[in-house]
């Protein structure tokens, strides 16, 4: 339904003197088909967020195109694509900072169908009762405002807001990281049950590895701006390719520590995306890295289960 | 929103009103004259005199307030609209808008307030029509600025951005989503260009450059009484009073708006510790680094007194980890404040005893228990980027917690600090050590965090959090390290997290915390293997695993401290509850090998 | 040093556009200067009088020659002559603004003097009566325009007490005690007024910075009370305090113009007055354009000293 070819995104980075572009996205290219989540990891920096943004068309792409259902987001007029909006929705990480706190949560919810003019004042209100009851709250909730709620049940309200328009697409950007681990699990068994009950597509951004692994089809491992390694979830956690996720599947800690796969720590720090490595962008802390990796930027390989590594 | 200044409302109102009235109060008029009369002192007919022209000083003053008010209400409002709309247009539209309207501002900005309000009236002429573009002219910028400003922490809310994923238009939400969320700021603005104007407005008059005679005005006044400062002393007194008094209460208003709009929350003055000096009928466990005894905090509130920990006791003995885990609200970081004695203001220890090596810490002076801290009991903070000062270099903050408890030279300070920089695994830590924080990585800073922990040789270190900023690779360097100190030196270290798997990884022995409450406590191993409690058990079935079933909620919600349930606080939550659970609160109870569990029913099938 | 740099440049170009905003404010706003200027006794002027002086004044000629020239004469400092007398408008200014600002350093040395130690002592004391009793002499001194204080302090000390002279000004040269005494006046009338918001801000500053994860951590590390305030708590909170004292000081540039008429003080704010009654434009001109030039140099100095103080700023 959602495809993404070679997607890059640049930021302009330093002074009037010396302006260069810092690349936060480079060569993206997945999809996401109807009914199917795919779940983009990786650490801070990386650049997972932004490839959120690109596929919902919040921010132009520098290269490369995103296609929803065979329509360029970039080749679609502003208009156009303020109607396409509402088929393709966002749900926040910051349940505080995602909702406004000066309007009553209903007249939020309500704002995706008074935008598009989808609806008459009482349909409306009963659209709002019942994506409320959706969510798990009670409709006379509409009239309470964002302070009078906890942490999930603003991401509740938060969900409401991004399925009032009836979407087709949803990203969900890091949605359970601000959240305590009880409250979590029910946010995630929300997100799952509407997934199966709306046919939705989704993206869905994490750096929790356990979370991905129990939600999602597939998974997409991002390093510093590229995708490292694709696949369907059951088989990259069984069988990790790429170095970097071996290693990051090793340092996620688990309730099972002897249970536990053979540890690979990695060395250092990763590099400023604004100077990142030549050649392969993780050889400067990769275990098995040899001369030509600093030479090759190593292509994504395979079919369902993809890998970006000249060493695998 | 908290309270408004209704006092200062209120006087600015009578004010305001009084100068709104002024045609209809019955008073003489303000530029009759009654020369035969000038000057003289205050009549049943005249309050408070006549001036050197006969007129009646009262109505001048009344009708000063009048024309004051109404060119600083005006002016303020011109220049409020104005900016406001450049400033909002700048912000959220960008590119030549923002250039165009900032950089007019700046220009504007090149000139003092004054020298520009001269400079426009040598322009355009004296006369209280001129003050009021004059006096926009100067307060503009301002509300622009803060407009600006406005948008641009707006602009990177999430709710702003909420609108544009929800397609709304730009005109939209700068109207209905950006203006309402600024509006606490610009009125704050507001009130302070009002004021200032009232203030400008006198001055400008004073010089004969504003309001022209005959008309009152406070400056006026103030100018003619000077002339006759030495027959009528009190005739300089009334407007320079009326003046004081109005600017007095306007600033009030200012001030009092700003708190009221200002969203941090109020701080309040620290507490004496108020503890008995022995901890009655309490001996230390031997051997215990830190042993915690029944502690109890207590936070004074508008609402009365919470108890955010009850009860809380715990042993940790030397090379051995124990973690605190909870959600948030369940106490876990108060309790580690409260040991150290870095509790917030408001906060206060109510009970209990904590004895480091024997000593007990909540009895401590201030003094004596600042020179453990940092040297016996050590921390590490959550967030590396916030808890290093911005301005110093690293080098000289590690130096610094040593000279704090040693009298080593510099040299010697510096040259140790580099060892532990190393010992810490900072790359370089020769040039390093000279660095600034905020060129460090989140992982280096909490690496530098550590180092400055460890500088003393300490016998207990709090972690409190220490990777919850960080990346997992760089999370788990950060584990790895602490670990190996913990061994290398024989460190007790209290781990203090929300993560289970973390607690997993690193801990002896877990103590889990609800509410306030240890709720259950033991070996690591045993705890997540067959927990006891059923909040434990409801905690580890909701972390997911990478194995296993995928994970479960806990319904409900964790009760605040103000309102916590009778009986066992977890009752509300638990799948278990009887009856007998809300009838009293469960104590701590012996549930196997070296474990404790806060339940009744623990035993049960 | 490329930071340094860019922020010069800024200034610049920010001087350039003022001077060209004065010169154009002066020219398209209705009426004509050297009308103005023949027809102050009331009558209308001669024509031929007023071709002449505008002949005189180079104002015959087209707009953007006359910028020109004015731009080309501003990059050699000439300001030209006064209207009044003919005199140049420079020598009257570098005579009167060291006047000028002697008596706003003085006043902004007070401030510094009362309002930073004391801010200080509030804060660290907050809640107590110290701070109530200071913050609300604060609050009121802070109410009182300057040329309310100045008339109140005439009439006290010289009309009442008849301690010292109504105002004047005596060259430090002839009488150096005679000119502290004349200077201490009006210097405290602006003194009292910066020394409330410098209290303000030292005390807002410092309880802001008290709260920082990172006088926590040096209070885990037991560092003492005293050099946690001086090491950690001052120097973060003066910065913010620092920027506020300067702009201050700037606004002062043009704000002394009460306060000098009041005390006779002989400034160059005083000459700007009645330069704007005369109508006497190069005057005007001349001492806004040097009054914005040190205006926006001591904002380049105080973001250069931000930088110094504050290594993240530099980049």
């Amino acid at each position: 339904m959602i495809t993404t070819e070679n997607l890059g995104k640049s930021f302009p980075l330093g002074g009037w003197f010396a302006r260069r572009p810092l690349h936060a996205v480079r060569d993206v290219s997945i999809s996401v088909a109807r009914g199917e989540t795919l779940g983009l990891v990786g650490e801070s920096g990386s650049g997972k967020s932004t490839v959120g943004r690109l596929m919902l068309g919040l921010m132009p792409a520098t290269t490369g195109r995103v296609m929803f259902e065979g329509q360029d987001l970039a080749t679609t007029g502003a208009a156009a694509l303020r109607t396409l909006r509402r088929r393709l929705q966002l749900v926040f990480q910051d349940p505080y900072a995602s909702l406004d706190p000066r309007r009553a949560i209903g007249a939020q919810i309500a704002d995706a169908l008074v935008i598009h003019r989808l609806m008459d004042k009482a349909g409306r209100i009963e659209r709002v009762a019942d994506l409320l009851e959706q969510v798990g709250l009670a409709p006379e909730h509409a009239a309470r405002y964002p302070h009078q709620f906890s942490g999930g049940q603003r991401q509740r309200i938060g969900i409401a807001r991004a399925l009032a328009s009836g979407p087709d697409f949803l990203v969900a950007d890091e949605p359970v990281s601000a959240l305590d681990v009880s409250v979590q699990a029910q946010v995630l068994a929300l997100l799952a049950s509407l997934r199966a009950q709306l046919g939705l597509a989704m993206l869905f951004i994490s750096h929790d590895l356990p979370v991905v692994r129990h939600l999602c089809d597939r998974v997409a491992v991002m390093y510093l701006g590229r995708i490292m390694e694709e696949g369907p979830v059951r088989e990259v956690f069984a069988n990790p390719i790429h170095p970097y996720t071996r290693a990051l599947l090793s340092a996620a800690p688990s309730l099972h520590p002897e249970r536990r796969r053979a540890r690979l720590l990695l060395q250092g720090d990763p590099p400023s995306p604004a100077d990142p490595p030549s050649g392969c962008v993780f050889r400067t802390r990769c275990p098995i890295a040899g001369p030509d990796c600093a030479t090759t930027i190593p292509p994504l390989t395979g079919t369902s289960h993809r890998v970006a590594c000249l060493k695998a | 929103m908290k309270r408004l200044p209704w006092t200062a409302i209120a006087i600015t109102a009578l004010i305001a009103l009084l100068a709104l009235l002024a045609p209809w109060l019955g008073l003489p008029n303000p530029v009759t004259m009654d020369v035969p009369n000038r000057l003289a002192g205050p009549t049943a007919a005249h309050w408070l005199g006549q001036d050197e022209f006969g007129r009646d000083v009262l109505t001048r003053l009344i009708w000063g307030a009048r024309v004051s008010l109404s060119v600083a209400a005006s002016a303020a409002a011109l220049a409020c609209v104005i900016g406001t709309a450049l400033g909002i247009t700048g912000g959220y539209i960008r590119g030549v808008a923002e250039i165009l309207t900032l950089r007019a501002i700046d220009v504007l900005l090149c000139f003092p307030p004054l020298l520009l309000a001269l400079l426009v009236v040598t322009l355009l002429g004296p006369g209280a029509a001129t003050l009021i573009p004059v006096l926009a002219l100067v307060y503009l910028p301002g509300f622009t600025r803060v407009a600006y400003a406005g948008v641009l922490t707006a602009r990177s809310q999430d709710y702003v951005e909420a609108m544009r994923v929800l397609g709304a238009g730009s005109p939209r939400i700068m109207l209905r989503t950006i203006l309402p969320n600024i509006g606490g700021p610009i009125l704050v603005q507001f009130s302070l260009a009002m004021a200032a104007a009232v203030v400008l407005e006198s001055g400008l008059s004073f010089l004969g450059l504003g309001v022209v005679p005959p008309a009152p005005s406070w400056g006026l006044m103030i100018a003619a009484a000077r002339a006759t400062m030495a027959q009528a002393p009190l005739l300089l007194l009334w407007p320079c009073l009326a003046l004081t008094l109005t600017v007095l209460v306007m600033n009030a208003l200012c001030d009092g708006l700003r708190d009221a709009v200002d969203p941090h929350p109020t701080y309040r003055p620290a507490h004496r510790r108020v503890l008995e000096a022995i901890a009655p009928g309490l001996l230390p466990t031997p051997k215990a680094v830190l042993d915690l005894r029944h502690l109890t905090v207590e936070i004074q509130t508008q609402a009365g007194p919470i108890r955010p920990v009850r009860d809380v006791s715990l042993q940790v003995f030397p090379g051995e980890t124990l973690a605190i885990v909870g959600e948030s609200g369940s106490g876990k970081s108060v309790t580690s404040l409260a040991i150290t004695g870095l509790l917030p203001g408001a906060a206060r220890v109510a009970q209990g005893a904590a004895f480091l090596d024997g000593t007990d810490l909540l009895r401590l002076p201030e003094d004596s228990l600042r020179t453990l801290r940092g040297d016996k009991i050590a921390m590490v903070f959550q967030d590396p980027g916030s808890s290093l000062n911005p301005v110093h270099r690293i080098g000289a903050q590690i130096a610094e917690a040593i000279q704090a408890h040693r009298p080593v030279s510099d040299t010697a300070a510096r040259s140790e600090a580099i060892a532990l920089l190393r010992r810490v695994g900072l790359p370089d830590p020769e040039s390093r050590a000279r660095a600034y924080p905020h060129e460090l990585s989140g992982g280096q800073r909490q690496r530098v965090m550590i180092a400055i922990a460890i500088a003393n040789q300490p016998r207990l270190l709090i972690a409190d959090e220490p990777t919850t900023a960080l990346d997992v690779t760089i999370q788990a360097q950060v584990l790895d390290l602490l670990n190996d100190l913990k061994t290398e030196r024989g460190l007790a270290l209290l781990f203090i997290t929300h993560a289970l798997p973390v607690v997993a990884e690193i801990a002896d022995r877990v103590a889990v915390m609800y509410a306030g409450e240890i709720v259950e406590t033991g070996p690591t191993a045993a705890v997540f293997l067959t927990p006891h409690h059923p909040y434990t058990q409801a905690l580890l079935r909701s972390a997911p695993d990478e194995e296993g079933p995928p994970p479960e909620g806990i319904q409900g919600v964790v009760p605040s401290p103000g309102a916590l349930p009778a009986g066992c606080t977890f009752a509300p939550r638990c799948p278990r509850a009887i009856a007998a659970c809300t009838a009293a609160p469960p104590a701590l109870r012996a549930s196997g090998d070296a474990r404790l569990t806060r339940c009744i029913r623990w035993n049960e099938p | 040093m490329s930071w340094f740099l860019k922020r010069l440049g800024v200034s610049l170009i920010l001087i350039w556009v003022a001077a060209s905003v004065v010169f154009l404010a002066i020219h398209l706003v209705p009426g004509d200067p050297a009308e103005l200027l023949l027809s102050q006794g009331g009558s209308a002027p001669d024509k031929a009088m007023v071709k002449e002086l505008r002949d005189q004044l180079g104002l015959n000629q087209p707009l953007h020659i006359q910028y020109a020239q004015q731009m080309w004469r501003l990059l050699h400092f000439d300001l030209g002559r006064s209207m009044q007398d003919d005199s140049p408008v420079s020598e009257e200014i570098i005579r009167r603004l060291p006047r000028t600002l002697e008596l706003i350093l003085a006043a902004g040395l007070m401030a510094v003097l009362i309002g930073i130690p004391g801010g200080t002592a509030a804060a660290m004391r907050r809640g107590s009566l110290f701070d109530r009793l200071t913050s609300a002499i604060a609050s009121l001194a802070l109410a009182v325009p300057v040329f309310v204080t100045g008339t109140l302090i005439v009439m006290v000390f010289a009309q009442w007490l008849r301690l010292v002279p109504a105002g004047g000004f005596v060259a430090f040269a002839k009488d150096p005690v005679q000119h502290l005494i004349l200077l201490a006046m009006p210097a405290s009338a602006i003194g009292l007024g910066l020394s409330a918001v410098m209290f303000r801000m030292t005390r807002a500053a410092v309880l802001d910075v008290m709260l920082k994860d990172y006088v926590r951590t040096a209070r885990a590390k037991g560092v003492a009370p005293r050099r946690i305030l001086v090491r950690h708590v001052v120097r973060t909170a003066l910065m913010p305090v620092i920027t506020v004292l300067a702009l201050y000081l700037g606004t002062l540039l043009g704000g002394t113009v009460l306060v000098e008429f009041v005390f006779n003080w002989p400034g160059l704010s005083g000459s700007l007055v009645s330069a704007v009654n005369a109508r006497d434009y190069p005057q005007v001109v001349g001492i806004v354009l040097v009054i914005s030039v040190l205006f926006v140099a001591l904002n380049l100095t105080v973001d250069v000293i931000y930088g110094l103080l504050d290594p993240r700023v530099r980049r």
